[in-house]
């Protein structure tokens, strides 16, 4: 289909990861262990135990690692071959080396203090990439490369110029080279201004799904924007406080709103999942074709979703009302295919954003939405099915019914008129006082040969039926009956099969009567339910009752022909009370 | 005119109406040799109207099947016929016994028209009789359909009550016999058959005293329909 390949998949299939649970747990138990490790760090620093212990600090740091670890299981879980869940695992690594600081060694200060700028890159990183990790080209990307080049350069001037005895990367005291130092703190907050400004722009552009995983980076921001420029705008004027009470636990701790976020994300999965199963419940229930749009897209929560159809005769895709939709070829909509048995049955075309929320849950609803597609198709296949059957068994009859009438045609105006002809001509050969005794047998015989042929062809087709209607054709039935009938048929004119139909129904039921009911009345009618459009056919007799619709083929052969033309059949029949027949015809 | 208006030296004109050309040929020269004089054949019914604007006959015969749609156009023919010509009698030759077609065709007036089964016409001397009697004015309905109507089940008996030979007297009213034609069929005096007639009537509840035009419709409707 053209335009389809673009951000296109299919779901059908399912991708399957061998064995996430262990991954995760490799993910999982060496970054506890770490975390643990950075949070016992303290209790062995030789600084002054009720300073660096506090219980805010230590659950503080704790939590914070925890967060960013368990963040990173859980983006690991949800796209493992993407970069969102190792930067996350830099960002907890990051903060396992900054606690490292609290060994209180001038190596360990050392490096504790040289890899705070490159977490503050990351965590900018994280922000602008997220929420699936992948840096989108052009702006996005320079600002990234900027952030790595400022927070290294500045850091690195910053431990050059830092004075102190533990400090291992000390290189000069000269003024203009602390000057410059203390001034180039003074970049983070215009990067900070610069990464409000990407993410801001994330979110004018995003669709309200894409909002809604962005929330969490968009709380965080200005926090975590706050606090560090408050930090390095302090160390630049040599407020210390501020900048001790700002890498305080606090400080930390509100850092860790993105991984908070993405947990949240998670949870959130979970009762979306929970929806896929009233999803199934409601499509269960049978949902009309512009319902289920709307259905998936608030099991989706995405409000732009659009769901297109593939149609019979038609070339593209179309709504549930039948109008055209385009595919859009840019990465501002995502597209799924749902096929089934090597067809496209519909696309579902939704927020690109729904893929780093919960691609499972997007493939779970597709699966959904494929299975009650599918069995839309399979319904709506079985019912032509039928309808063509029906179709052509009605005209199966129909052409049995016109070459009768042909047939009686035939004899009509052939074998009868010649005949006749040949009779006439016999009985004027044999003269005005013919005695001829050959002649006269022969005429005699001939006479019945017509007779015969005359009741044949009526038996046939008879064509008061066509030239007159079913009253007038039931009526004359009812003369040739050996048993007295009632007749109350209706003098109306229907369409020819159903008037076929009604004789015939008429017809058998009377030959049965007469056969095998030792009745001594019955009774036929014919009305029309007008309010049902329908022609009701009612032969009755007082018999002997008992005629079983199984055994008999004369019943057997009405109920199918009844049914050929669209019609209901009951036999009603109770031992000693007589038979009813009753068919009701669709007028249409 | 007046189809009874015929002067009885001159023989009676006929012309027929019938698409089976072998039949229609076979049907002309018979009635030909048996004295009336065909005087136009025609295959379809607006060939028939035709042939009436130029000249009309004392009879028609025409079969209730024709072009175009080969259902009832002969019965159509007729009551055209019988309403435009008044002096012009129609008997129609129909394939098959339908009574219903019988009674209709006599219900309007069943003075000059006859309904009879097309083999019929394989007895000349039936055939003749009954053009004749058409041409007289007399009503003709076919034995076939009197056998059928008469033959009918019944819940009600007042036919039971009849004796044979009142039962035969009620089957050649029937066919549109007058009580002269009944009293030679069956060899009976006028006065017998008037009696006859007379307890028949009060038999089956039917009104006394009709001509014999109206009687053949009342007894083929009580025939047909109690």
């Amino acid at each position: 289909m053209p335009g389809m390949d673009h951000a296109t998949e299919a779901i059908g299939s399912g991708r399957r990861s061998a064995s996430p649970r262990l991954r995760t747990a490799a993910l999982v138990i060496p970054g506890a262990i770490v975390v643990a490790i950075g949070a016992v760090l303290p209790f062995v620093s030789p600084l002054p135990r009720d300073e660096v212990v506090t219980p805010a600090s230590q659950a503080a740091l704790a939590s914070s690692s925890g967060l960013w670890l368990a963040s990173a299981a859980v983006a690991e879980r949800r796209d493992p071959a993407g970069p969102m869940w190792r930067l996350l695992i830099a960002m907890t690594i990051g903060l396992w080396i900054w606690s490292i600081g609290y060994l209180a060694t001038p190596l360990a200060l050392t490096i504790s203090y040289a890899i705070a700028p490159l977490s503050t890159a990351i965590f900018v990183h994280v922000l602008v990439a997220f929420p699936s990790g992948r840096v989108r080209a052009g702006r996005d990307q320079s600002v990234i490369a900027a952030t790595y080049a400022f927070t290294l350069a500045s850091g690195a001037l910053r431990m050059a110029t830092l004075p102190g005895d533990w400090n291992l990367l000390f290189l000069t005291d000269d003024p203009v080279a602390v000057e410059a130092s203390r001034w180039a703190s003074l970049g983070v907050p215009i990067l900070g201004s610069v990464v409000a400004w990407v993410l801001i722009g994330h979110w004018r552009a995003a669709m309200p799904v894409g909002r809604r995983v962005l929330l969490p980076v968009l709380v965080a921001l200005p926090i975590a924007f706050v606090l560090e420029s408050a930090g390095y705008v302090g160390d630049a004027f040599g407020w210390t406080t501020v900048s001790d009470a700002t890498r305080s636990p606090i400080a930390i701790a509100l850092g860790a709103t993105v991984p908070l976020g993405i947990l949240l994300g998670l949870a959130r999965s979970r009762l979306d999942r929970g929806r896929v199963a009233d999803l199934l419940v409601e499509l269960g229930r049978g949902v009309p074709i512009g319902g289920l749009r709307d259905l998936l897209a608030r099991t989706l929560r995405d409000p732009s979703l659009r769901l297109a159809f593939t149609a019979p005769g038609v070339s593209g895709l179309v709504d549930g009302d039948g109008r055209p939709v385009e595919i859009p070829d840019d990465a501002s909509r995502r597209v799924v295919r749902l096929d089934a048995e090597g067809q496209t049955l519909a696309v579902l075309i939704h927020d690109p954003a729904l893929d780093s929320e919960d691609p499972a849950l997007l493939a779970a609803v597709g699966s959904a939405a494929r299975l009650a597609l599918d069995n839309e198709r399979l319904t709506a296949e079985v019912r032509a099915r039928l309808a063509e059957v029906s179709a052509s068994r009605a005209r199966i009859v129909e052409a049995a019914d016109e070459e009768r009438r042909r047939v009686e045609r035939d004899l009509h105006d052939g074998a009868q008129q010649r005949l006749v002809a040949l009779a006439l001509r016999l009985d004027a050969a044999r003269g005005p006082d013919g005695t001829d005794p050959v002649l006269e047998r022969a005429t005699a015989e001939l006479r019945e040969a017509i007779a015969e042929l005359r009741g044949l062809a009526r038996g046939i087709h008879p064509t008061i039926l066509t030239e007159s209607g079913l009253q007038a054709a039931i009526e004359s039935l009812a003369e040739r009956s050996p048993i007295p009938v009632d007749v109350q048929v209706t003098p109306a004119r229907f369409a020819g099969p159903v008037e076929a139909t009604a004789y015939f129904v008429a017809s058998e039921g009377l030959t049965n009567v007469a056969r095998s009911s030792h009745a001594t009345s019955a009774s036929v009618s014919a009305e029309v339910d007008v309010t049902d459009r329908r022609l009701i056919i009612r032969v009755a007799d007082d018999g002997v009752g008992g005629a079983d619709p199984s055994l008999g083929s004369g019943l057997r052969g009405l109920a199918d022909r009844v049914a050929a033309a669209g019609g209901t059949f009951a036999v009603e029949s109770p031992v000693g009370g007589g038979t009813v027949l009753r068919a009701e015809l669709p007028l249409r | 005119m007046s189809v009874a208006a015929r002067d009885p030296a001159r023989p009676i004109r006929i012309v027929l109406a019938d698409d089976a050309t072998l039949l229609r040929e076979a049907l002309a020269s018979a009635l030909a040799t048996s004295g009336f004089e065909v005087a136009g054949q025609a295959g379809d019914v607006a060939g028939l109207l035709r042939l009436l604007e130029h000249d009309l006959p004392d009879v028609v015969i025409v079969d209730v099947r024709m072009p175009p749609t080969h259902t009832t156009e002969g019965l159509e023919a007729a009551r055209t016929i019988r309403s435009t010509w008044p002096g012009v009698a129609v008997l129609v030759l129909s394939q098959y016994v339908e009574t219903r077609y019988a009674v209709d065709l006599i219900r309007d007036d069943p003075r000059g028209i006859g309904y009879l089964l097309k083999e019929r016409v394989t007895r000349i001397a039936d055939l003749a009789d009954a053009v004749r009697r058409v041409a007289d004015g007399g009503s003709v309905i076919d034995p076939e359909v009197v056998a059928r109507l008469m033959g009918r089940p019944r819940t009600h008996t007042e036919l039971d009550e009849l004796t044979r030979r009142q039962r035969a007297v009620l089957g050649l009213m029937a066919e549109g016999r007058s009580n002269h034609g009944i009293g030679e069929r069956l060899g009976l005096e006028p006065k017998t058959v008037e009696g006859h007639v007379g307890e028949i009537f009060s038999k089956l509840g039917l009104e006394a005293g009709l001509d014999d035009h109206r009687r053949v419709l009342a007894v083929l409707a009580w025939l047909r329909e109690s």
